[in-house]
């Protein structure tokens, strides 16, 4: 915040406010002394609305002339602020320009939090180091390496963690990030769709929570705040969202998952669904990984067997492989343990999870469609699995787990008939008119043409596909983005072609190869019911 | 070029609705830049695999020439056809864009549905006086571009668009 050049810039500095009693946070910088005399005003807790424009900004703000850098990297530090706390160097090099006056100083991270990922970066070392180094370098060098490579993670993240700050100034949350390359964001609250916190099991040992902020058009999860003190996420939280204009429903902290046996609350609102745990474990036995793998275990016993060698780095391997591909229903498993649907006002509460608790709330009017599928081998049961699909969410994550996605883990038809009509009031999810594409659509889908469909409802456009594991996508009139028909080349002689409706987040609703009038038709009609569905609400 | 092949069935795949929907066509000159863009990625592969085969003398670097130039010529053909076939209507509360020969796209876009327009014009684009509207939803998958029209064109579309989503605003 400090220009080097100690000239005007400084009084932005003095004018730092005091640490906020209802924001007890040891680890933030302290305000340094004020030594420019009596040009500071008291600020208030919150950086008030005449203190920044929209964009936080006041036009004095940029400072006057090039920033001084100091290539040397020894920040001159305001005289007494000084110590553990300094103004760290990101603030010197002008990447970051002095705050408007009243806003309030950079937070740091909990100091556990280099500790947590180096830890988590010592899973990574291990696995990336594999069992054939260990059996080639012997078990005392494996340990050395180890030791090394977590050490350094962890040097590394405790630089990152002394570089990375946050504050609020005006309407927007800055997270300042990076050492070489500096990295200022700013994230305007007015765009912030969801703010979870978000507890992994080494943070529920150590008390202490990740904060994840959830933007519209955000390519991903922007800015996992990662880790602060349970408290304090939680009051962050709180904080954000109010400033964003959207006071949360709840009591404070209903969405603060405490860790430990301890009590739980319990999710608030109408129960509507529990999934029992053990009909979780056997719905992911009926998987295929599950399902093969004695098959791999005896294939890989007779292997031994008739080789004659049980060496422990093949074994070690062995079980590696076998964890690997175990890795997705132990997880699924983990994720979905004790899941709770809950109904409350607009909103839905799902909670779940055995190691990593969350609890999500998705809002009804921003589901964009409803996915239900039915697994092969779980027809045996006669099960199916609910997904939504909610807009704002980033789509773009390879790891799924955070997206509030889950509607239903495990079910039967009932309870998902049920659930679907509590998520799409009106919608029978065994009432939907389906009909099938022309039987010349053989030519292009041999086996699945019998199971394709697509229907018109009263309020929902439906489509059917799979022939192994059967899908059925619900999208709401209301919710369809775009129409789009193509057609492709072999479709134009069998005079079929392909109805896409287009929704904020997955893929919509695709109906594939209708007969060509039949096509128009649904295309005028889903653009018809859709804008009539935006009319009415 | 409107249904290329006469023996399509009475509805044309790229002409829903006919008697409501006046399409406009874009600018032929985006033949010319498209022809251009592919003139000079051709000349620069040409170029290359004509030294090697000077150098080499192998009869398959021939070959390759002789596809390249071939691949070029009909691609050359494609655009000529393909900017024929581009179109867009605006209507009471949508905007239709077609395009694409092989696959053929036809998007539906309501104008409430639209987050925000882009209008652009690369350096080639603009050497012609062409420039390219593309209407952006909430939806990754909506593909409303409208490429090869005239500046005074596209900003009236641009205008008319934004106006028409203002009026019609709605989230998500």
């Amino acid at each position: 915040m400090t220009e080097s050049s100690g000239g005007p810039e400084v009084a932005p500095d003095c004018a730092r406010e005091p640490a906020d009693p209802a924001w007890p946070d040891p680890w933030s910088r302290p305000a340094g002394p004020p030594d420019g005399g009596g040009a500071a005003s008291p600020a208030p807790p919150v950086a008030p609305p005449t203190a920044a424009g929209p964009h936080g900004e006041p036009a004095a703000g940029p400072p006057a002339g090039p920033p001084v850098g100091h290539p040397g990297g020894t920040p001159p530090t305001v005289p007494g602020a000084a110590g553990p706390w300094a103004t760290p160097p990101a603030e010197i090099a002008g990447i970051t320009p002095a705050g408007p006056p009243g806003a309030e100083p950079r937070q740091r991270l909990h100091p556990l939090s280099p500790m947590l990922h180096g830890a988590k970066s010592l899973v990574v070392v291990i696995a990336g180091l594999s069992w054939s180094t260990l059996s080639r370098v012997g078990f005392g060098w494996f340990v050395a390496m180890v030791v090394v490579l977590a050490l350094g993670a962890t040097v590394l993240a405790v630089v990152s963690w002394w570089n990375t700050g946050y504050h609020i100034v005006g309407r927007e949350l800055r997270i300042h990030e990076g050492l070489l390359w500096r990295r200022t964001r700013a994230i305007p609250l007015e765009r912030l769709q969801a703010v979870e916190v978000v507890r992994p099991l080494l943070a529920q040992l150590t008390g202490l929570a990740e904060l994840r902020l959830e933007v519209v058009g955000g390519g991903k999860t922007e800015a996992p705040l990662a880790y602060l003190g349970v408290g304090d996420a939680a009051a962050l939280r709180q904080r954000l969202l109010s400033v964003a204009g959207r006071a949360p429903a709840h009591q404070p902290g209903a969405a603060v998952v405490p860790g430990g046996p301890g009590p739980r609350p319990e999710a608030t609102g109408r129960p509507l669904h529990a999934v029992r745990n053990a009909d979780l474990l056997v719905s992911q036995l009926l998987t295929p990984q599950a399902f093969l793998l004695p098959l791999g275990v005896v294939f890989v016993v007779a292997q031994f067997l008739s080789e004659g060698s049980w060496s422990f780095i093949a074994v070690a391997s062995t079980l590696t492989a076998m964890a690997g591909v175990l890795l997705q229903p132990v997880r699924r498993v983990l994720d979905d343990w004790n899941f709770r649907l809950a109904r409350e006002d607009d909103s839905l509460r799902v909670r779940n999870g055995l190691l990593e608790t969350r609890v999500q709330t998705v809002p009804l009017d921003r589901v964009q469609t409803v996915g239900v599928t039915w697994p092969l081998l779980w027809r045996v049961k006669g099960w199916l699995r609910l997904r939504l699909e909610v807009a704002g969410y980033s789509t773009g994550e390879p790891d799924d787990r955070n997206r509030p996605d889950r509607l239903l883990p495990v079910g039967d038809l009932p309870t998902g008939v049920r659930i679907v009509a509590e998520v799409l009031p009106g919608v029978r999810l065994t009432g939907l008119p389906l009909a099938p594409p022309p039987a010349r659509a053989r030519w292009l889908r041999p086996l699945s043409v019998r199971v394709l469909g697509a229907g018109l409802d009263e309020r929902v456009f439906a489509v059917r596909s799979g022939l192994l594991t059967r899908r059925l996508v619900i999208v709401p009139y209301a919710r369809i983005q775009s129409v789009r028909v193509v057609q492709g080349p072999v479709q134009r002689r069998l005079r079929l072609a392909t109805v896409h409706a287009d929704t904020a987040s997955g893929g919509g609703a695709v109906a594939h190869h209708r007969d060509l009038a039949e096509a128009w038709v649904l295309a005028a009609e889903l653009t018809a019911r859709s804008h009539a569905a935006r009319r009415t609400g | 070029m409107n249904g290329p092949e006469p023996a399509q069935p009475p509805v044309s795949a790229l002409e829903p609705w006919p008697d409501t929907v006046r399409w406009q066509p874009i600018s032929r000159d985006l033949i010319w830049v498209e022809l251009l863009r592919l003139a000079t990625g051709l000349a620069v592969l040409l170029v290359g695999l004509g030294v090697g085969w000077a150098l080499s003398g192998h009869r398959l670097v021939g070959v390759a020439f002789g596809v390249v130039l071939l691949l070029g010529l009909w691609r050359a053909v494609a655009i000529v056809r393909a900017v024929h076939a581009w179109g867009y209507a605006e209507r009471e509360n949508d905007l239709l864009v077609r395009h694409g020969l092989l696959v053929r796209r036809l998007s539906i876009v309501p104008y409430s549905r639209m987050q925000f327009v882009d209008v652009s014009a690369g350096p080639l684009e603009r050497a012609f006086g062409l420039a390219t509207v593309q209407l952006h939803t909430a939806a990754a998958a909506s593909d409303a571009r409208v490429p090869g029209l005239r500046p005074a064109e596209a900003s009236r579309l641009r205008d008319r668009l934004t106006a028409l989503g203002e009026d019609r605003a709605e989230g998500l």
